[in-house]
């Protein structure tokens, strides 16, 4: 029997609107196919040893929250998260979550905070907030005859910028994505994916949790083939649904 | 005479009147006209009253009905912004209906409901004499931003209210700051130590740190979310000793609460009064609605006999569990807006004992919230536990989908959820399936109970809210 672990980092902290859906989803997803899926709630001043973990979520925070944790995060843990990234670890970071893995969140007001340093993109901050339904395409979704568009909702006033060796999530359909000019969302690098969208992200997108969790079994079992088939009817349709009243 | 004043009050009646006429219910647009042809209206025709006003994330609607029951058992005349037309021109029109075209009113006390975000700018027109605040919560972050800047709105609210006195939830350490280091007469109401066992997991995700110094509070016990004997371990900011307080919920089940408690805490159990009190409306969240509301009776000197009949006998407002019977079967419509409310409701929804359906109306307009993914900050899966008592789950709203999909990654077999996006064909087809004697609960978002009240007083006759 398979079995996945799943690292919720700083669950307490970073938990802004319904990021732990993706908990929710990724764990169940599993459940339904028998593979027994652990979830360890990591946070401030615990020990944090990436081996133990196939897939490490860090989802977004409210300005406070995300204060709290900085020193914990770069003095604490950087070191192993960065390890952790260039020996493959599967990533998945949302929203405050996906800026913290950059280099550096620079104010409106022109206040640098140091970030993790870990892919290379970097954010800048703006008064207006980016807020609304978003769709954006993901090449890499797009096998077994599905088009790769995702849905989500974005709110956030940073805007992120990637640098020459890291790819977009996506391209943007609808909405702004990273910084609402260059026409992408998010960022991919080895195997960490980054995005704005919350609203879960993956209850909503099954494609997406299920190629997130086929990586980390294909990483983890060499004789891992492919994952079966579920009914996503609900999903679909959530999918769709939206999808089609954001496009038109 | 003031003219301006006269013909203000004129034009701004007339247009509720109008409004009436076409059912718009007329609650904001007349007091946006006001202001428009009269910017300092609000102040010169607010002076006379005695300003109570009730702000906060969840319960401001209960806490304020109780309170106005507790006004008339002792015969205070009031005037209320009853349907929670709760922002700045809310306010303005409640004001204007209540005056005669000399801007002098019959009634002596003002009760207002505000908007938390719309507190801070409501002071800058009038100020309170009472402050009640509820708690805070998380909410709609794209409507109110983060929480601390909710917080600190509120704050500079009660900054501009300097002669306000306050009763504030002492369980709640965002609540409890708005009195920090503020030289202010405070009422603190909350739950006594061993007054209830909620014996389910707790979820905390508000209010983790210390506002002060940003450690980990310690608690000696919680009741829901973050509310709770909290203490700073490290700067010592810690909860108040409430001193009106729930000694002990004594019953707590579908229809109602019992409790004990009391209008002077000391530290003394044996020489402490206690009272028992039958709240009308069940949930845990209704208890310190109703603590809140004592709090306001104590601090105007009113007898405890007249508090507690307030709490036995107030009228649950628009949408808080509003009932109706239909052919021997009841529908219960309470309003769900975030997730700490909806988690309440949730559990509350676990007393129920008989079989029982539930509907869930989810929209994402303004009013609601256009993000709707904090129904994955709602604790669906623990509804896991009842589902056998449960015989449909329905979704419906403009994100009856996305509610397809919360309730069954919680656990809900996909066979027990109906997706229906029409009301009528919705409420047709679960009533229906409700036997006789059995109870159809409805939980809709905002817009979503404006349009199932609607459809429910077609149907059946409700009482039209801006009454």
């Amino acid at each position: 029997m398979y079995e996945l672990n799943i690292c919720h980092l700083y669950p307490d902290l970073l938990n802004l609107y319904g990021d732990r859906g993706n908990i929710i989803a990724l764990k169940r997803r599993c459940e339904w196919r028998g593979i027994n899926v652990n979830v360890s709630n990591i946070s401030i001043g615990d020990n944090f040893d990436a081996e133990s973990y196939d897939i490490i979520f860090l989802g977004g925070g409210q300005n406070y929250e995300q204060e709290i944790l900085h020193d914990d995060v770069i003095n604490q843990k950087g070191n192993e998260i960065r390890n952790a990234i260039s020996n493959n670890k599967v990533f998945l970071a949302v929203c405050g979550g996906y800026q913290l893995l950059g280099k550096f969140y620079k104010t409106w007001d022109g206040k640098e905070i140091q970030f993790l340093d870990a892919v290379d993109f970097w954010t800048i901050g703006d008064k207006k907030r980016m807020i609304g339904d978003f769709v954006f395409e993901c090449d890499f979704l797009k096998e077994n005859g599905f088009d790769g568009k995702v849905v989500g909702f974005e709110n956030h006033s940073g805007r992120t910028y990637l640098g020459p060796n890291v790819k977009p999530l996506g391209k943007i359909i609808k909405g702004y994505g990273n910084n609402g000019k260059d026409g992408f969302e998010g960022a991919l690098y080895k195997n960490v994916y980054c995005t704005y969208s919350h609203g879960s992200l993956l209850p909503k997108n099954p494609a997406f949790a299920d190629h997130l969790i086929a990586l980390s079994l294909k990483q983890k079992y060499k004789d891992f083939v492919s994952l079966s088939y579920l009914n996503d009817e609900f999903e679909e349709l959530a999918n769709r649904t939206m999808i089609k009243r954001i496009i038109g | 005479m003031n003219l301006r004043l006269t013909f203000t009050i004129i034009i701004t009646k007339l247009l509720i009147f109008i409004l009436r006429i076409f059912k718009h219910g007329g609650t904001s647009l007349p007091g946006k006209v006001a202001r428009k042809i009269y910017p300092d209206i609000i102040k010169v025709i607010s002076k006379d009253f005695k300003i109570i006003m009730v702000t906060g994330t969840n319960g401001k609607t209960t806490t304020t009905r109780i309170i106005g029951k507790v006004l008339e058992n002792n015969g205070v005349t009031y005037v209320t912004n009853k349907s929670g037309a709760n922002l700045v021109s809310g306010v303005i029109t409640t004001f204007i209906d209540s005056v005669d075209i000399t801007g002098k009113s019959k009634a002596s006390t003002a009760l207002l409901e505000v908007d938390e975000a719309a507190f801070n700018v409501v002071t800058d027109f009038v100020q309170p004499d009472i402050l009640v605040v509820t708690n805070f919560f998380r909410d709609q972050l794209d409507r109110y931003g983060e929480l601390y800047s909710t917080l600190n709105n509120v704050r500079s609210g009660v900054e501009k209210s300097p002669n306000a006195k306050l009763v504030l939830n002492a369980d709640d350490s965002l609540c409890v700051s708005l009195a920090h280091n503020l030289d202010r007469d405070v009422i603190y109401y909350g739950f006594a130590h061993g007054a209830t066992d909620s014996g389910e997991s707790i979820e905390n995700s508000d209010a983790v740190y210390c506002l002060y110094c940003k450690s980990r509070y310690e608690y000696s016990y919680q009741v829901y979310g973050h509310l709770g004997a909290f203490s700073c371990p490290n700067c010592g900011y810690s909860r108040p000793l409430p001193q009106v307080a729930c000694l002990k919920v004594v019953d707590l089940n579908s229809s109602y609460s019992d409790i004990e408690f009391t209008l002077e805490s000391t530290d003394d159990a044996n020489e402490r009064v206690s009272h028992n009190a039958r709240i009308n409306l069940p949930g845990l969240y209704n208890i310190y609605n109703a603590l809140a509301a004592a709090s306001l009776g104590h601090l105007l000197g009113f007898p405890a006999g007249s508090i507690i009949k307030a709490m036995e006998s107030f009228e649950c407002g628009f949408g808080r569990m509003e009932t109706i019977e239909t052919n021997g079967k009841t529908i219960k419509i309470i309003l769900v807006k975030n997730p700490t409310g909806f988690n309440q409701v949730l559990t509350y929804l676990l007393t129920e004992t008989q079989e029982a359906q539930i509907a869930f109306i989810i929209n994402d307009k303004l009013a609601d919230g256009t993000d709707i993914s904090w129904l994955w900050d709602v604790d669906f899966e623990k509804l896991e536990k009842i589902q056998e008592n449960i015989s449909m789950f329905y979704t419906s709203g403009i994100r009856a989908e996305d509610m397809a999909v919360r309730l069954k990654y919680a656990g809900i077999y996909t066979d027990k959820i109906a997706l229906i996006k029409d009301h009528e064909e919705l409420l047709n087809k679960a009533l229906e399936k409700t036997q006789e004697g059995r109870t159809l609960y409805i939980l809709p978002t905002y817009t979503a109970m404006l349009e199932i009240r609607k459809l429910l007083n077609k149907k059946f006759g409700l009482k039209e809210f801006w009454k």
